[in-house]
């Protein structure tokens, strides 16, 4: 138990000015940084917003805290108030000691001392988080100097080429020169943390820094940052909205909602004994990449309250089924749970009731839809989209007037696949792979394409004049990841789902009536419709996605990353939403998301590609249980999962490097240049990766593109976190 | 890099070359000398002055084309850019001219850089604070000012001032006195034959320099590596000043090129009120003495100016920006 | 990534307002709520009115010369006084002013209209056209628009001299005023092409033409009508600066500029003469200015003005 967090309930009663007081000398002498009572609120255009309102915690030497929460929940805030970075705006009460020193109220001078020193912090976004006009070493070397004046300029730069190659940075001495544009997203991440362990602090916060990144690359920034860890003994504080990152590297956690802790406790309270309806809400959302789990995710209905109001009962109250009257009198304290250990705190007057109950029951998640298609076998059902080596090249020019060829980008190269009725396909791979180009590839639906697109029997060959076509478009529709850019801001509601149906010459009375349907079809208030899209919430503007999506009944809705944009307890939602559409409408979905949990959650069959080829293909349980391709087992290893004993157990393959550029493909095999098995295989044997090219063929239903498909996996490749 | 700068180079040559051509035929339609030589007493008869302007290659029967082609061979074979109706070379009085001009807008064009940068800098620092909205309020005001008008008050000034003191301080016309013993009496000539148009042009040509540089300071002061570099410790000033100062100055060097008409046009103003006779006056007594050879000849400088500054932001651009070097 | 606008708040305040109302309603009430733009409508209205019904408020007119008073200071009979030539001020300020606005707002609309025509055409036809047509709005940028001033309006040519100087003007302002504006619509429409509910619109076989229509010309109308504002202003300016130095607007026609250029030479003897176009071009080019600022909170879809104004009380 490293941060203790004071067990006081008496504490809560008394005035602000109290807990201060007490909390300066229950403090543990050998915390490094101590949080007491924070407060933090921000003057709005529409208010006073309290976004932060009262966290404490300690953190121990060498320990790990996660903070989670969904977004607004105030975990940027509280890092932020930690390092003093928010604005001189921002109203910032309570205490932050660090060593028992206090920092609060110290002017920008003073806290420079600290930061970057003994606290230090990576961002979010790697892509803007370095200044774009110099180069990475004079930006690490900036770092040591303020730190230390008298430091030699041989020294700094030594140093930073350390640095550079401790975050596994190839040829670091070269790469001081480049500058950022240079470097990939995983790269400027690594050294984002390079600069941020320069001067070795003693406390390391991390705010959600590998959520923009792919999941090989997030396994390799995790086990980047744990190596820093382990080099600086820093200890580092961790704020991620996904369970599952945290779930291996926390100590303790303490989740966020409202600008509020509710529950803190040991990783293994957390996530084996919640005691808070939020937390086992969360739990519950989230769906497994480990297990074939065929039950519905916990939805949790609702947002979260606008922090501009005051709170007056419990903040949770509007979206917790069991709510009562009660709840909303008192803001209920945070206090040590009955039967816990010490540390176990929950904010919720019920908590001693919760122990050991099903989120699913308590949350009312909806039984698992039954499609008519369920007992029908795969063969005996109609294809509605079939692809025929479809490719799509990319010429690569360069130069503004005479524009030169400088090669090709193969972003598709032949992809064949095909989707029955009532069933969901899903593409995954890393970011530049080629998903969203196939799936605008089909969107296309054009008769110069290279390769055979086939929409319920029609043939994109045939499909010269617009009457096939404008037929087809019956046929598919698409719902995109981001629901904002997908609603132009200037219709209603009624005037994006009314274009579909007009475009069709449909008669006014009926569009108004499939309107009503389609509002309730996905779940809105049909008296909604009279409003514009930023009145709703993120969740809700994906539903009128859908809603538009379905409104001329397509057999096949491609969806892009559908819920990738949206915070996990409205994702669980919309994820439900979709698996009940596919059964009662008898839908085809072919799908493209990064998260691979989502991906076994809601589909039958997946196809893994890299750099525009499919590697392997199959049933989803199949694929996922017993992947053959070492790229599949790479990627699947890389998920992180919301349950700390088995992240701590896993065995986690860590790709090399980025993605290559798709100009320098490699002959043979695509995936030689990281792949695991080849770096085991004996020299001999490598020859025949590197000359020919696997073809995906057939094992039973799973089709894979290795030849070494039960190879070895190179020992340096492979971690395990005890 | 410098192929790349060639190929700009090559397609504003192409640029100049079409857009003074479309000059030439503008003023060949538009510009009759011979109608203001009917005005001379004794009148010439038309004649008479179809025949000399023959001989000064202003041939008034030929049609548009011919003379164009006639110019135009003159300018490729010689360099020969024609002649005025009063039969001076236009190449003989353009170096003068350009010189005159050049020497009049460097020092406000340079001014003019440093001191809207600076006070969009200061100004983004004082967000919102009185010197902020001051300064700012000035540039907008700025621009609802014709800039012939704003040089005629500041004339009208510095009139005032020579007036109060009562002796002649600035000179608000011409530039320079005749007859001026060399040394430092003429030197002392010079700054006050500059300081007021040079004044002028500083002072409302800053405007939208401040505005520009303190909108794209303020919009990087927040960004994401000014955190990052806070974070390591530097202090706000510092880190705005090392970090966000030098990426917000990328757009500035951008859009020097399309102030590069401005400055010529107002440029032309500034020669009108306070008298300099460089290419602005140049060219505006050639159109009201209908001189298609000087007119066109002054086109194809703006153009060329124009082109100049392109290229200057192209480069400047490339200096600050790492991200365009690369390719 | 902090998300600075919070979902929740917007929603709450959309019910608050619940009754769905039309979409120029909106932009109309955020524009009245810029006091400093509606009182620049309001100083614009006035000065149009001033310049149809002005004349009404004197008996003389801009012709007419009165021997009696040549070069006087306002009086009961000349309100404003009257030119070296005699002729009543007011006449001819109400002319001026006239003559201003009609060049403003011909030049701004046209200007809006051809930048739109021109700027979409390049976005949606792309490649070689858009190249050809960059070249050209390039080329033209190029060109020093007061030198093509000074050469079309010295009217030596027969065929120009025809046209009323003002007209002259008018044409060649418009034929260099468009460029700017029309880069600006070409990467909007760009930009707007590649967003998502463009997309969407077209896999669902909505047609092109439809298309542009229902998404891509609202979209960028804000923009219109902002530069609409800025158009008008420029050409006033720019007629005023031209015909100071006497190469735009020549006597026997009238405008602002005329009027103050004309009276620069006696400023100290003649005051009112300068001051008073002076100030009219002041009062219509700074009214513009102040309602540029409303218009565009008005049109700015992303605008949280419904908030900011009815709280406006409460942030400090
Ligand atoms: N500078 C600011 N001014 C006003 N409000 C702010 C400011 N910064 C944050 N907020 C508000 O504070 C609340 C908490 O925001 P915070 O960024 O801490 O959330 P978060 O938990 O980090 O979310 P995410 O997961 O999206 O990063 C939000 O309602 C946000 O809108
Ligand atoms: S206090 Fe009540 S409303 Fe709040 S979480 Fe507990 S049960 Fe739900
Ligand atoms: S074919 Fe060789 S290189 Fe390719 S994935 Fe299989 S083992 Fe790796
Ligand atoms: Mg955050």
């Amino acid at each position: 138990m490293s941060s203790d967090i004071t067990t006081q309930p008496s504490v809560v009663e008394r005035q602000p000015a109290d807990r201060l007081r007490d909390a300066g000398l229950y403090a543990p002498g050998d915390a490094v940084l101590s949080v007491r009572d924070l407060n933090v609120r921000f003057n709005s255009e529409n208010g006073v917003v309290h976004a932060v309102r009262g966290v404490d915690f300690d953190l121990m030497a060498g320990k790990t805290l996660g903070i989670v929460g969904e977004s607004g929940s105030g975990k940027s805030v509280t890092s932020m108030a930690i390092m003093g970075l928010l604005p001189e705006t921002a109203d910032i009460s309570g205490s932050v000691r660090f060593k028992g020193k206090e920092l609060l109220g110290l002017g920008d001078k003073a806290m420079c001392r600290h930061r970057g020193s003994h606290i230090a912090m990576v961002f979010q976004d790697p892509l803007s988080s370095l200044t774009p006009v110099y180069t990475v070493g004079h930006q690490i070397i900036e770092a040591l100097t303020v730190h230390n004046p008298g430091m030699s300029s041989r020294a700094k730069e030594a140093r930073a080429v350390e640095l550079l190659a401790m975050v596994g940075i190839p040829s670091p001495q070269a790469r001081l020169k480049s500058f950022p544009h240079e470097f990939s997203g995983g790269m400027r991440q690594r050294v984002m943390i390079a600069i941020a362990i320069a001067n070795d602090p003693r406390v390391l916060i991390a705010d959600e820094p590998t959520t923009a990144l792919d999941v090989t690359i997030q396994a390799q920034v995790l086990e980047v940052l744990h190596a820093a860890q382990e080099e600086t003994g820093a200890a580092v504080v961790m704020i991620t909205h996904d369970l599952g990152v945290v779930a291996g590297m926390a100590d303790d956690i303490m989740v966020m909602y409202a600008g509020k802790p509710v529950e803190t406790g040991t990783v293994e309270d957390i996530y084996y004994r919640p005691r808070m309806p939020y937390t086992l809400g969360l739990l519950g959302a989230v769906p497994r990449v480990d297990t074939s789990q065929k039950s519905s995710l916990v939805p949790i209905e609702g947002t979260p309250p606008n922090l501009i109001n005051a709170v007056t009962g419990c903040s949770f109250a509007a979206r917790c089924p069991l709510a009562s009257d009660e709840c909303r009198t008192a803001e209920p304290a945070l206090l040590a749970v009955d039967g816990g250990t010490g540390g176990h705190r929950a904010a919720c007057i019920k908590s001693g009731t919760l122990d050991g109950v099903d989120a699913h029951r308590i949350f009312h998640a909806p039984p698992v839809p039954v499609s008519k298609f369920d007992g029908v076998s795969r063969d005996g059902r109609a294809t509605v989209l079939e692809l025929k080596d479809v490719k799509k090249y990319f010429p690569l020019l360069k130069g503004s007037l005479f524009k030169r060829r400088i090669g090709t980008v193969k972003a598709v190269d032949g992809l064949s696949f095909d989707i029955r009725e009532g069933e969901c396909l899903s593409i995954v791979g890393e970011s530049g792979c080629g998903k969203t180009t196939t799936l605008l590839e089909i969107m296309e639906f054009h008769p110069d394409q290279d390769g055979e697109v086939v929409i319920g029997g029609v043939s994109n060959k045939a499909a010269t004049d617009g009457k096939t076509k404008q037929a087809m478009r019956k046929e598919m529709q698409m719902v995109f990841q981001d629901p904002t850019g997908a609603l132009d801001p200037r219709f209603t509601v009624y005037e994006v789902l009314a274009e579909p149906l007009e475009n069709l010459g449909m008669p006014k009375d009926a569009i108004r009536k499939r309107i009503m349907e389609l509002m309730r079809l996905v779940g809105l208030q049909p008296d909604h419709v009279n409003r514009f899209p930023n009145q709703f919430s993120g969740g809700q503007r994906q539903r009128i996605g859908i809603a538009r999506a379905l409104a001329v009944n397509p057999k096949l809705v491609v969806l892009d990353e559908p819920v990738s944009a949206l915070d996990v307890s409205v994702q669980a939602g919309v994820i439900n939403l979709l698996d009940q559409l596919r059964a009662e409408l008898g839908l085809s979905y072919l799908m493209v998301a990064h998260d691979l949990s989502v991906v076994r959650h809601i589909s039958n069959r997946v196809a893994v590609m890299y750099l525009g080829k499919i590697v392997e293909m199959g049933d989803v349980d199949q694929v996922f249980d017993n992947p053959r391709h070492p790229y599949t087992r790479a990627l699947l290893s890389a998920i992180p999962v919301p349950d700390p004993e088995l992240e701590r157990t896993r065995e986690r393959i860590i790709l090399q490097g980025d993605l290559p550029s798709p100009l320098d493909a490699p002959q043979g095999c695509n995936f030689a240049t990281r792949c695991p098995v080849f770096a085991a295989l004996p020299r001999e044997k490598r020859d025949k990766c590197l000359t020919l090219e696997p073809a995906l063929a057939a094992e039973e239903a799973q089709q894979f593109a290795c030849f070494f498909p039960d190879g070895e996996i190179d020992a340096d490749m492979l971690v395990v976190h005890a | 890099m410098l192929r790349y700068l060639g190929k700009r180079a090559l397609i504003y040559v192409v640029m100049i070359f079409l857009t003074t051509s479309a000059g030439y035929f503008l003023a060949v339609s538009s510009l009759k000398p011979a109608l203001l030589e009917q005005e001379k007493i004794p009148r010439p008869t038309p004649e008479q002055v179809a025949n000399s302007f023959r001989l000064l290659g202003l041939d008034p029967n030929l049609n548009p084309w011919e003379r164009y082609v006639q110019w135009l061979g003159g300018i490729l074979t010689r360099w020969d850019w024609g002649r005025s109706p009063n039969g001076a070379y236009v190449n003989a009085e353009f170096a003068d001219r350009v010189m005159i001009s050049t020497r009049l807008f460097l020092a406000s064009i340079i001014l003019t850089l440093i001191i809207g940068v600076a006070l969009g800098v200061y100004s983004a620092a004082r967000q919102y604070k009185f010197q902020d909205r001051a300064i700012t309020s000035y540039s907008y005001l700025v621009h609802i000012l014709p800039a012939p008008i704003a040089y005629f008050l500041v004339q009208l000034g510095a009139i005032g001032v020579n007036d109060a003191v009562g002796e002649r301080i600035f000179f608000v016309t011409g530039i320079s006195t005749p007859g001026i013993e060399p040394g430092w009496p003429a030197f002392v000539d010079l700054v006050a034959h500059y300081a007021v148009p040079t004044f002028a042009m500083t002072v409302f040509g800053w405007a939208g320099y401040q505005i520009a540089q303190r909108q794209y300071l303020l919009d990087n002061v927040n960004a994401d590596f000014v955190r990052t570099a806070r974070a390591k410790g530097l202090t706000r000033n510092h880190a705005i000043t090392r970090h966000a100062l030098r990426v917000s100055f990328i757009p500035v060097a951008q859009s020097i090129a399309f102030t590069i008409p401005a400055i010529f046009t107002g440029g032309f103003f500034a020669e009108a009120i306070f008298a300099w006779p460089g290419v602005g006056l140049w060219s505006i007594d050639a159109i009201g003495k209908q001189d298609v050879n000087v007119a066109t000849a002054m086109l194809a400088y703006g153009s060329v100016i124009f082109a100049i500054g392109a290229i200057l932001a192209d480069f400047a651009t490339t200096l600050v920006d790492p991200r365009v070097r690369a390719q | 990534m902090t998300n600075l606008i919070d979902p929740v708040a917007e929603i709450d305040e959309a019910r608050a307002a619940d009754v769905v109302i039309g979409k120029g309603r909106i932009i109309f009430r955020r524009f009245m709520r810029n006091k400093t733009a509606v009182a620049g409508l309001a100083i614009f209205l006035v000065l149009f009115a001033f310049s149809l019904f002005g004349g009404f408020l004197t008996t003389w007119d801009k012709e007419t010369i009165d021997p009696l008073n040549i070069g006087m200071g306002p009086s009961p009979e000349h309100l404003l006084g009257t030119s070296q030539a005699g002729i009543d001020l007011l006449a001819l300020v109400v002319e001026g002013t006239r003559v201003s606005i009609l060049i403003g707002l011909i030049v701004g609309g046209l200007s809006v209209l051809i930048s739109a025509v021109y700027g979409c055409s390049m976005a949606f036809f792309g490649g070689k056209v858009d190249s050809v047509m960059l070249f050209i709005l390039e080329a033209l940028i190029m060109m020093p628009a007061i030198l093509v001033v000074a050469v079309a309006t010295s009217g030596g040519g027969q065929s120009l001299k025809e046209l009323p100087s003002w007209l002259l003007l008018i044409a060649v302002l418009l034929f260099f005023s468009w460029m700017g504006t029309a880069r600006l619509v070409r990467s909007l429409a760009m930009s707007l092409m590649q967003r998502d509910y463009v997309k969407a619109a077209k896999y669902m076989g909505v047609p092109s033409m439809r298309i542009v229509r229902r998404h891509l010309v609202p979209n960028i109308g804000s923009l219109l009508v902002l530069d609409f504002t800025r158009g008008i202003t420029g050409a006033i300016l720019a007629e005023v600066a031209f015909s100071y130095i006497g190469i735009g607007i020549k006597l026997p026609d009238v405008s602002l500029g005329v009027l103050i250029g004309g009276a620069t030479g006696q400023v100290s003897s003649f005051p009112w003469m300068f001051w008073v176009p002076l100030t009219v071009m002041f009062l219509l080019t700074g009214s513009l200015a102040m309602m540029n600022d409303g218009l565009r909170d008005a049109f700015d879809p992303s605008s949280t003005s419904i908030g900011r104004a009815s709280t406006k009380k409460k942030t400090k």
